[in-house]
C-alpha cells in the first residue's frame, strides 16, 4: 500500500493541496474557491468549512483507495514566536487562531485544516516554520528606540528549506554552516541564517529593508512621521499605502516582474532606474546579513519568485559577488518543505514540538 | 609677517577658532557663549553680534593684527544638494541661511562670519564641504515610497578629510579610490564614497542606518506609524524622541559613551547589550555600503570621536575585518580640513565654486 502525505497551504483565493510520495509529488493542485462565497466571513478561519468542501473534491479525485494517509502537514500563520521547526497542532494554537490573535490571513487555515485531516486519517497533524520562526541573536531586536523591538518574521519555510538543501548539497549538516538567504517574491526577506537559525532578517511587511514589488521597506523616519502627521492619511490608508501600494507598483504602476522588464526592454528608463533600485537596496541587505555571520558563510542563496528573471540575478551579483558563492533556486518550495518536514517527523529525525 | 588662514567652525553653545600657516595649526581656541543669551534668538543668523563680540577678543588675543589673514574659511551649513569642495560666499548663499531656508542650524553662521572677518581683512572667504554635499546615484535617492526620497547628507567635511588622509598615505589621490567611511559621532555617518564622491549615506538625522548615542536610525516602519498614530506624541515630540532622546539614551538614559563604559565596566548587562546593538548596526551599515562599491575599496575609515574608544573599536573589527582593511583614525578634524581646502585654492589646485 502507498503511503502519502498530504500537504496544504491556504492562499486567499484558493488552497494548494499536494500529495507526496516519499520525496515524490505525486499530485498537486490549486483548488479555488470562489471569491464571493470567502468575501461573507470576516474571520477567515470561518471558511473551513466552505473550503473543505472544494478540498473533499480534490481529494476524492486523487486519494486513491490503496493509499494509507501517513502525516498531514499545513502551512504555518503568524504566531507567537517559535524556534524553527515541527509543530502539533493543540487547542491552544486553533484558539490563537480562531480568535485571529496575530493576524487574519488565509493562512490560519493551515492548521485548521491539517488538524480536521489529521483526525480524520487518525494520523499526526503538523504546521512547519511558520512566519514567526525566531532565532534572531540579542542584537538584532533592538531597533534604536525603546518602544519598537524589531520581530523576526520571514518566509521561513521556503528559507530554511533551501539553506538546508545546499547545506545537504555540500555534504554538511544543517546545523553546521552559515548562509545569507534572500527570498525575492511579492515580499522581500533577506535573512542571516546561523547553523539553521534566523539570526536577523528584515521584516518583509511593515518592517525594514529592501522595497518590494508593492511594499516600502526601510524609510527615512523623519519624512515618515511628517507623512503620518501630515493629516493625508489615516492610519489604516497609510499602513495599507506602505504595504500594498508602495515600491515598484507605485514608482511604475505596475508590480508584474516579467512586465516591468518589458517596460525595460522597449526602452522605459524609469522603469530601468526602479527595477535597478530595488535590486541594489536587496544588495545592501545581503551586505548587512553578512555581518551578522562576521562574514563567515557558506554561500548567499537567491530564492523566491523573482529569482527567475535572469536580469535581476545578474545585476545583483555584480553587487554581491564579492562577498561569496551565490547561488539561485528560483521559485518557491513550500509545498516540499512541509512534506520535508512531515517525512522528518516520520522518520524520528525530528520531534514535534509543543505550541 | 606670519600668513594665516582663520577657520570659523560654529557649534550650538560655541565657536571653534582657529589659525593655520598653510596646513599647520598654530593657534586653537573654543570661545564660549552665553547658553542664555543665544537662547533669546529665535534665528540662529541673529547671533552673529553677539558671537562675533566674543570672536574679536579670541582674534585680538592671538595678535591678530600683527599677522598677515590671507584667507577666511567657515564651515558649511545645511545649504541645497551642492557638489563636494570650495564655495564662495554669495548673498544667495548668505540670504538662505539668514533665511533659514534649509535649517537654522548653528553652522548658518559659518559662511555669515567667514564672510564679514573676509570683507574686513579683504581677502577671500569660503566654505568648504557643506553638510549637503551631494553625489548620490539616481539609485540611492530612491526610497520605495514615491512621496519620499532619499537625501544625502553627512559629516562630509570630516568623512572627506580623512579619506583623503589615507588615501594619501597610501600613496593614491582621493579621486582614484573607493572608501567605507563610518564617522562614528553624536550622529553617525556611513557613506561610500567612489572616487572622492559621498555615493550614498545613511543621513544620520532622522535618515535611515544605526542609531546613534541619542539619535534612531532607520526603524520597522509599521511600528513606527503606529506610534506616530497613538496619541502619545504630536509631531515636534515625536521629533525630538527619535533625535535626540532615542539609541543609548534611550534604551540607558545616558548618551555619553565613556560614562557607558563605565556602566559596562561595573558589570551593568543592560549596557552591555545596547552599546554592543549599536555597534552591530553600525556593521551593517558599513557592509551595505561595502554592496554600493560592488566590494572594490581601498579601506574601510572609521572616524569621529566614538573612535576614541578601543572597545568600540575592537568590537566593531569583529564583525567586520572580513571586509579587508580597517584604518581607524579617531577624532573629529573638521579645523585642518576647512584650512586644507582654503590652501588648495589658495595654491589654485581647486577653484572655488559659485554657489
Amino acid at each position: 500500500m502507498d503511503e502519502v502525505i498530504i500537504v496544504i497551504n491556504p492562499g486567499s483565493t484558493s488552497t494548494k493541496m499536494a500529495l507526496f510520495q516519499g520525496t515524490e509529488k505525486v499530485a498537486e493542485a490549486a483548488v479555488s474557491h470562489p471569491a464571493d462565497e470567502l468575501d461573507q466571513f470576516e474571520n477567515v478561519a470561518d471558511q473551513f468549512e466552505l473550503r473543505m468542501r472544494n478540498i473533499d473534491e480534490w481529494l476524492d479525485q486523487h486519494l486513491l483507495e490503496n493509499v494509507k494517509v501517513t502525516a498531514v502537514a499545513g502551512r504555518g500563520a503568524r504566531l507567537c514566536p517559535l524556534d524553527s521547526g515541527a509543530y502539533g497542532i493543540n487547542d491552544r494554537m486553533l484558539q490563537d487562531l480562531h480568535a485571529m490573535k496575530y493576524s487574519n490571513h488565509a493562512g490560519n487555515l493551515g492548521a485548521i485544516i491539517a488538524d480536521f485531516l489529521g483526525r480524520r486519517f487518525g494520523v499526526p497533524a503538523i504546521i512547519y516554520d511558520p512566519i514567526t520562526v525566531d532565532g534572531f541573536n540579542a542584537c538584532a531586536r533592538i531597533s534604536g528606540v525603546p518602544e519598537i523591538e524589531r520581530v523576526c518574521r520571514s518566509h521561513a519555510l521556503n528559507i530554511r528549506e533551501i539553506c538546508r538543501r545546499q547545506a545537504e548539497a555540500v555534504g554538511a549538516g544543517f546545523a553546521e554552516v552559515n548562509f545569507v538567504a534572500a527570498h525575492l517574491g511579492g515580499g522581500i526577506s533577506v535573512a542571516a541564517v546561523e547553523k539553521g537559525r534566523i539570526v536577523d532578517v528584515n521584516d518583509a511587511l511593515l518592517g525594514m529593508g529592501p522595497f518590494s514589488t508593492e511594499r516600502a521597506g526601510a524609510l527615512p523616519i523623519g519624512p515618515l512621521v511628517d507623512l503620518a502627521y501630515s493629516g493625508g492619511y489615516t492610519r489604516k490608508e497609510l499602513i495599507n499605502k506602505l504595504s500594498r501600494e508602495s515600491g515598484l507598483k507605485a514608482y511604475l504602476g505596475e508590480s508584474d516582474l516579467r512586465r516591468i522588464e518589458a517596460m525595460i526592454d522597449a526602452g522605459d528608463e524609469k522603469a530601468a532606474l526602479y527595477f535597478h533600485a530595488m535590486v541594489y537596496q536587496v544588495a545592501k541587505e545581503i551586505g548587512a546579513c553578512v555581518v551578522a555571520l562576521k562574514g563567515n558563510l557558506q554561500a548567499i542563496v537567491i530564492t523566491g519568485g523573482m529569482a527567475r528573471s535572469e536580469r535581476l540575478v545578474n545585476t545583483l551579483r555584480e553587487y554581491i559577488s564579492f562577498l561569496g558563492p551565490v547561488s539561485v533556486v528560483p521559485g518557491e518550495f513550500e509545498m516540499e518543505a512541509l512534506a520535508a518536514g512531515a517525512r522528518r517527523v516520520l522518520a524520528g529525525q525530528e520531534i514535534i514540538k509543543e505550541y | 609677517m606670519d600668513e594665516v588662514i582663520i577657520v570659523v567652525n560654529p557649534g550650538s553653545t560655541s565657536t571653534k577658532l582657529a589659525l593655520f600657516r598653510r596646513e599647520e595649526k598654530i593657534a586653537e581656541g573654543e570661545v564660549r557663549h552665553d547658553a542664555e543669551e543665544l537662547a533669546a534668538y529665535d534665528n540662529v543668523a541673529d547671533q552673529f553680534e553677539m558671537r562675533m563680540h566674543t570672536i574679536d577678543r579670541w582674534l585680538k588675543d592671538q595678535d591678530i593684527e600683527q599677522k598677515q589673514v590671507v584667507a577666511v574659511v567657515g564651515r558649511g551649513a545645511p545649504l541645497k544638494p551642492l557638489e563636494g569642495g570650495a564655495y564662495n560666499i554669495s548673498e544667495e548663499m548668505l540670504l538662505d541661511v539668514k533665511d533659514m531656508r534649509y535649517s537654522n542650524h548653528a553652522s548658518n553662521l559659518g559662511a555669515i562670519i567667514a564672510d564679514y572677518l573676509g570683507r574686513r581683512y579683504k581677502v577671500p572667504s569660503m566654505i568648504v564641504d557643506p553638510i549637503t554635499i551631494d553625489n548620490f546615484t539616481d539609485l540611492a535617492r530612491v526610497s520605495g515610497f514615491p512621496g519620499i526620497e532619499r537625501k544625502c547628507r553627512s559629516h562630509a567635511l570630516n568623512i572627506k578629510a580623512v579619506c583623503r588622509r589615507v588615501a594619501v598615505e597610501a600613496g593614491h589621490r582621493l579621486r582614484e579610490v573607493n572608501f567605507i567611511a563610518a564617522h562614528l559621532g553624536g550622529g553617525i555617518s556611513i557613506a561610500a564614497i567612489e572616487r572622492g564622491r559621498i555615493i550614498d549615506v545613511n543621513d544620520g538625522l532622522l535618515g535611515m542606518g544605526p542609531f546613534s548615542p541619542n539619535r534612531a536610525g532607520a526603524l520597522p516602519i509599521g511600528a513606527l506609524v503606529k506610534l506616530a498614530y497613538s496619541g502619545t506624541y504630536s509631531e515636534a515630540d515625536l521629533t525630538r524622541r527619535l533625535s535626540a532622546e532615542s539609541g543609548l539614551q534611550g534604551y540607558l538614559g545616558e548618551s555619553d559613551l565613556r560614562q557607558v563604559e563605565k556602566m559596562i565596566e561595573a558589570g551593568d548587562k543592560k549596557a552591555v547589550l545596547y552599546y554592543r546593538a549599536m555597534i552591530y548596526q553600525v556593521a551593517k551599515e558599513i557592509c551595505a555600503c561595502a554592496g554600493v562599491l560592488k566590494g572594490d575599496f581601498y579601506a574601510v575609515v572609521i572616524t569621529g570621536g566614538m573612535a576614541k574608544s578601543e572597545r568600540l573599536v575592537t568590537t566593531l573589527k569583529e564583525y567586520i575585518s572580513f571586509l579587508g582593511r580597517v584604518v581607524v583614525i579617531p577624532g573629529e578634524f573638521e579645523m585642518e580640513a576647512l584650512a586644507a581646502g582654503a590652501v588648495r585654492v589658495i595654491d589654485g589646485t581647486e577653484i572655488p565654486k559659485d554657489y
